[in-house]
């Protein structure tokens, strides 16, 4: 077995090459790699000649904004505004970071009170969401550190979590 | 066991070795990373 390994080392060290370089493009290069396609500035865009030479479709009905229909929208806005601005650090969750953060964000969730108030399928939608951090939620028990950030009970935190 | 077949098995471990080394280097750590 050694005699063959040494007589033959070259094409061992062929394949462990081979291993790396499909390890790399399968855990490094495929993860990575980010696609923005290229953007000519010195090109003009591109107009759809056939649309702006055709004539005016038919004006659709739209009816006017009446104060009804608008009735509620800016209630709705400033309480919109409001969560948004009252939302929490959910950073000093452990195992939640700056990424996660935003997707969460994304998801509507921004206070410690909607992390603590998740139930199992409301754990499983979210999680589900997470991409590569799935399965954080109840590994890092977020609702727990929720509730007890959210009641602002930082030294039961500290003793159950560890340091904030 | 012919001499290609042991040379064979021999490459496949080289080849299993060079992945393990490629997860150890950039697998691992996407996985483990911290805090996202």
């Amino acid at each position: 077995m050694a005699e063959l390994m040494q007589d033959n080392w070259i094409f061992l060290a062929v394949a462990l090459v081979i291993g790396v370089l499909v390890a790399w493009w399968l855990f490094a290069a495929r993860r990575t790699r980010v696609s923005i396609a290229p953007r000519d500035e010195d090109t003009p865009a591109k107009r759809n000649q056939a649309l702006i030479d055709a004539p005016p479709a038919a004006k659709a009905a739209v009816p006017p904004p009446t104060p009804q229909g608008l009735a509620g929208v800016g209630e709705a806005v400033a309480a919109s505004a409001a969560m948004t601005s009252a939302g929490d650090d959910l950073t000093r969750i452990k195992g939640l970071g700056p990424k996660l953060v935003d997707q969460l964000a994304a998801l509507g969730v921004t206070t410690y009170s909607q992390i603590a108030a998740w139930n199992d399928a409301e754990i499983d939608r979210i999680d589900a969401q997470l991409g590569r951090f799935q399965g954080r939620i109840r590994r890092d028990d977020w609702p727990t550190q929720a509730k007890l950030l959210a009641a602002g009970d930082e030294a039961g935190y500290e003793a159950k979590f560890g340091r904030l | 066991m012919p001499i290609w077949l042991e040379l064979m098995v021999l490459m496949l471990v080289a080849y299993a070795v060079g992945l393990a080394i490629g997860w150890a280097l950039w697998g691992r750590s996407a996985e483990t990373e911290g805090n996202g």
